[in-house]
């Protein structure tokens, strides 16, 4: 009966996925400048269109198999290939042939890895567009869909845990390891979703809402973080699980997702429907979710305290500033300074406590031992600046170079998109009807505000980066030349000035917002992935950092002059409420 | 003072929302614009407001029967209410028209922002809390407001009684009413009884085209039924 269910529903899912697929695509396409107008509307209902845009649909599905699951696993058998190694040259398990103890740490690392899954992705009763549509439209069983989709996605994980087996046996992986860990995968997914359920049936009595409180997967997040690290060291330094406990967490967790599958099974359509509802148990449903996000940009806070003694354009961006200061200024800014913070001490702590305590050749070997080291920069050498091969040396090269690249971009995206759906959904989208506010000169007059407004927001992150790139110049040996910490600082400001700009220009000059904050320009998507990836690549390129200051200044000045003028001629076009 | 609107087309894709849609509105009259949903009454407006591109066809003001002296319409010439309240939520209803007033540097406003408040009757109490908190009908008159504080020559109001209670209803006709001399006010609705109520000519959009009614009809008791039929699509007949 439940396979009948399976083979009935599951083709009508992957239908629907393509539907949904095939028509966002056209959707988005038409709403590109140029591509769009010649773009007709029979488009939608072009058979043979359909049928490649099908074909491609379960290539897809195919691709996450092999991507998507083989990935996961595949690190968990390399980490478990490297112990071993590393294990038996060392001799730290006297006795332990080197493919047991690879197949304990497969073991080992797969069950954490497994578990961690289970943790934070249980998404048995996870709201898609498909499952609203089949069970809130179209009124489908909530339970056999529920169930013929994890179904599947255990379908694709096992195959594709067994598609990797045969290059980890050639490994050394024992056979036994790679004909468990696929069972032991649907085991654990299944306990997890019997957990979940036995869950949702408790609330569900008491009538609570069926659904993961925020706060509890965020404590979820920071616990895996910060125990992955503790524990890989404590690994690396020699302590291990022994085979008999993994043995036992192997039956043990057999036994629960044995327990897991009947609680599953029992679960009535009911809770499924209900869980469903309440929804948001990690809520991916795009519609849902812009709602979700509009309502929190409605945060407004207006207690009388925020006063402007501005005029004009002026006072209009310091009243939208100050009633939005938790969610424009305080909350990015808290947390990317933080994270910085934490992130500079970690490294300087790192290195320079070593280095001042021990020396640098205990350094270099306290380094060269860390797992960071072992996994991924072991005998990392660049190509274009002469650097010992140690990570002493790499740390050093990336506050230089990558490191502070990096992290000025990913700390001010998040500020930049955020102010921008905030600019437009409480107050742009008004403003946008009244037709003094799609005047040249008006709409230059406030680009303007709002750019100096964004640099301020941005600047802090930034300059925290330069600060942390600076600590670890320091503590590898001092800067290389007069200036070269204020030099940091420069790179930080020009890097500022230019991403800004791209974020408030890009806004203004494809507006990709709808009534909600979702995202429905194509072109914007495209403009935003294309600028990323230039600037990753560029920021990646190694070199001089004279060489770089210089780029970043002449581009900066450029990219503002340019985008000015860009937005001066098509905004009053292009910054639009899209209809 | 009149406006035109003349051989205009705008199609989505292979659809012709208007089609070659023209007419001549007068200032100092109330124009109800009448149509059935979807038949392009916000596509028009949105095209005047340049919202929203058009195919062909042209717009303008004219001064007189002067065919020739075309005055081509400015931003600022344009009032748009719409059905659907929009203002920023984050300011106060007083922020608001403090902020409207000063960027609007050419306009000398005749009444203090709290004669303005009197005028379109909305609560002291409301006035200094911030828009968000408006209920549906005070975010309407503040739209009204600011559009007519910007005294503009074409004022487009998108079914603006829509979901409005009784008494904010015959608060705003009255405005409206009082604000049709020196301006051209057309009025879209796809209630009949509003528009006979309100405006003081009607015009049908039907098929994509623009048709007058004519207004002695108005009157009539078989007037309703003729309306009906000529929106009624030929299909449905």
């Amino acid at each position: 009966m439940m396979l009948k269910d399976f083979f009935t529903i599951l083709p009508k899912v992957l239908h629907l996925r393509s539907i949904i697929g095939y028509n966002s695509l056209v959707f988005a396409l038409k709403k590109t400048p140029v591509i769009g107008k010649m773009i007709p509307d029979r488009l939608y209902k072009t058979a043979f269109l359909k049928v490649i845009y099908w074909i491609f649909h379960i290539i897809k599905e195919v691709g996450a198999l092999f991507i998507g699951k083989m990935a996961g696993i595949s690190c968990v058998y390399i980490a478990a290939w490297v112990l071993s190694s590393a294990y038996k040259s060392h001799d730290m398990i006297p006795g332990m042939s080197e493919s047991s103890i690879f197949g304990m740490f497969a073991l080992f690392f797969f069950i954490l890895y497994a578990l961690i899954g289970v943790l934070l992705n249980t998404n048995i009763f996870k709201k898609t567009p498909e499952k609203d549509y089949l069970v809130f439209m179209i009124r489908m069983d909530a339970k056999k869909l529920n169930n013929t989709l994890f179904a599947y996605e255990l379908g694709k994980m096992f195959i594709g845990y067994y598609l990797v087996g045969p290059v980890t046996v050639l490994i050394g992986c024992p056979f036994w390891a790679w004909l468990v860990i696929p069972f032991l995968a649907v085991l654990i997914k299944l306990f997890g979703a019997g957990f979940l359920s036995l869950r949702y049936k408790m609330m569900s009595k008491k009538h609570k809402p069926l659904r993961n409180s925020y706060a509890g997967d965020v404590f979820k997040l920071v616990a895996v973080i910060l125990l992955m690290p503790f524990l890989m060291i404590m690994i690396i330094n020699g302590y291990y699980v022994p085979m008999p406990v993994v043995i036992a967490c192997v039956i043990l967790l057999a036994i629960l997702g044995i327990i897991g599958f009947f609680v599953l099974k029992n679960t009535d359509a009911t809770l499924h429907r209900k869980a469903l509802h309440d929804g948001h148990v990690v809520e991916k449903a795009s519609a849902v979710e812009a709602k979700n996000q509009t309502r929190s940009f409605k945060k407004i806070k207006a207690d009388g305290s925020f006063k402007s003694d501005k005029k004009g354009f002026e006072y209009l961006n310091d009243l939208f500033v100050k009633r939005h200061r938790k969610m424009l200024i305080m909350k990015p800014v808290a947390f990317s300074v933080i994270m910085l913070v934490i992130l500079a001490f970690v490294i300087y702590l790192f290195i320079a406590c070593y280095y001042e305590d021990n020396g640098a050749d205990a350094c270099r070997n306290m380094v060269m031992n860390n797992l960071v080291n072992l996994f991924t920069f072991k005998g990392f050498k660049d190509p274009l600046v002469n650097l010992e091969d140690s990570s002493f040396q790499f740390f050093r090269w990336c506050a230089s170079f990558q490191l502070f690249g990096l992290l000025v971009p990913i700390t001010m995206a998040e500020n930049s998109f955020k102010c921008t759906q905030a600019m437009y959904i409480n107050c742009d989208n008004s403003l946008m009807t009244f037709s003094f506010f799609k005047k040249r000169e008006m709409i230059m007059k406030l680009f303007d505000i709002r750019f100096k407004q964004l640099l301020k927001i941005n600047l802090p992150p930034a300059f925290v980066s330069a600060i942390a790139a600076n600590l670890v110049l320091f503590a590898t040996g001092g800067q290389e030349y007069p200036f070269q910490y204020l030099v940091t600082f420069i790179i930080a400001t020009a890097m500022v000035v230019t991403y800004t700009m791209s974020w408030l220009a890009l806004y203004y000059l494809f507006q990709p917002f709808t009534t909600t904050v979702t995202v429905k320009s194509g072109a914007y998507a495209a403009a935003r992935t294309v600028f990323s990836i230039i600037i990753a690549i560029v920021m990646w390129i190694p070199a001089h950092s004279l060489i770089v200051l210089a780029v970043t200044v002449v581009v900066a000045v450029l990219f503002v002059f340019i985008m000015r003028k860009l937005v001066s001629k098509n905004a009053p076009k292009t910054w639009r409420v899209k209809a | 003072m009149e406006f035109v609107i003349s051989h205009l087309v705008k199609s989505y894709g292979s659809k012709q929302v208007l089609k070659d849609c023209g007419f001549v509105f007068e200032e100092g009259r109330i124009y109800g614009l009448l149509g059935r949903n979807g038949s392009g009454k916000t596509t028009l407006f949105n095209c005047i407001n340049s919202d929203i591109e058009f195919n062909s066809g042209e717009f303008y003001f004219r001064d007189g029967k002067d065919s020739a002296g075309k005055i081509a319409l400015q931003p600022e010439d344009i009032g748009y209410v719409v059905s659907t309240p929009t203002v920023p939520e984050f300011m106060t209803g007083r922020e608001f028209l403090k902020f409207f007033i000063e960027v609007h540097e050419e306009i000398t406003p005749d009444k203090t922002i709290d004669e303005y408040f009197d005028y379109m009757m909305i609560p002291e109490d409301d006035r200094d809390r911030i828009l968000r908190d408006y209920s549906h009908g005070t975010k309407n008159k503040m739209q009204m407001l600011v559009n007519i504080i910007a005294k503009p020559r074409l004022m487009l109001l998108d079914e603006p009684l829509t979901s409005l209670d009784v008494i904010v209803a015959e608060e705003m006709k009255n405005v409206i009413r009082n604000q049709k001399d020196g301006h051209i006010t057309i009025f879209s609705t796809h209630l009949l009884d509003v528009a006979v109520d309100l405006c003081d000519e009607i015009v049908l959009l039907n098929h994509g085209k623009l048709e007058p009614i004519d207004k002695n009809n108005l009157g009539d008791s078989d007037f309703k039924e003729k309306i009906i039929a000529a929106l009624r699509d030929e299909d449905d007949a």
